[in-house]
């Protein structure tokens, strides 16, 4: 009764795995260069092809574990003796992800020939000006009280 | 999973060429990739940009100037912390 619950749950583990390891070969192509340039767009005479810095990541992990009482160890029903011996299995498992894609630069064919031209962020460099800029002052006031 | 699956990767593409007008632009990047067992992480970028037009052939390189500057903050906020924690001590001493 217990063995084909134990093999079933071994094999929904490792579909479970194959299907992660599937997964993992599907972002693995995320490595391709088609997937950072964008394709060509044409307009007014000039061509434009978005180029963008793309990170993907991913992990996932699955466990199982099986146990049973030894003869004598069970739980004591109420007449005072001890149950039949037991077992069981059981198995768990997670994962997470993360996609980032954010633009770098803009290839532009015109009459003027190929330019690149590139593309800031201003949120992150807000956001690292900021950090920055926060540092300086926290800094400067612990250099005043030192003093 | 494979045993050769795990580890680190730096792979320099080169992907269709693209042609416009009379110029030819073959895109490269370069992507890390990062494998362990159960997981893995890929960080794909351009790099530049082959131009062929005639017989001239240049080869353009894409900037990336929100890392750039991002980077160079860093460098002068760990220079910054670095030289007030040296006066903080200096300080306490003398």
């Amino acid at each position: 009764m217990d063995e084909p619950m134990d093999s079933g749950m071994t094999s929904q583990v490792v579909r479970s795995q194959q299907e992660g390891v599937k997964l993992l070969n599907q972002l693995m192509e995320v490595a391709q260069p088609e997937r950072v340039f964008a394709a060509p767009i044409s307009e007014g005479g000039y061509t434009l092809i978005n180029t963008s810095e793309v990170m993907t990541g991913m992990g996932f992990g699955f466990g199982m574990g099986q146990g049973e009482t030894r003869p004598g160890e069970g739980q004591v029903t109420e007449a005072g003796e001890t149950a039949e011996e037991e077992k069981g299995v059981g198995g768990g498992g997670g994962g997470g992800g993360y996609a980032m894609a954010r633009p770098v630069a803009v290839i532009s064919v015109g009459p003027a020939g190929v330019e690149v031209i590139p593309v800031a962020d201003r949120t992150k460099l807000g956001i690292a000006m900021l950090t920055t800029l926060g540092t300086m002052l926290f800094m400067l006031g612990r250099m005043r009280r030192g003093a | 999973m494979a045993k050769g699956d795990f580890g680190i990767r730096v792979v320099n593409n080169r992907g269709e060429a693209v042609r416009v007008g009379d110029a030819t632009l073959t895109p490269q990047s370069q992507a890390v990739v990062l494998r362990w067992p159960n997981g893995g992480l890929v960080w794909n970028r351009p790099v530049a940009v082959r131009v062929e037009q005639g017989e001239d052939v240049r080869q353009i390189p894409i900037l990336d100037v929100t890392r750039l500057v991002q980077v160079g903050l860093w460098v002068f906020w760990i220079i910054l912390v670095f030289r007030t924690a040296g006066r903080l001590r200096r300080q306490r001493r003398g």
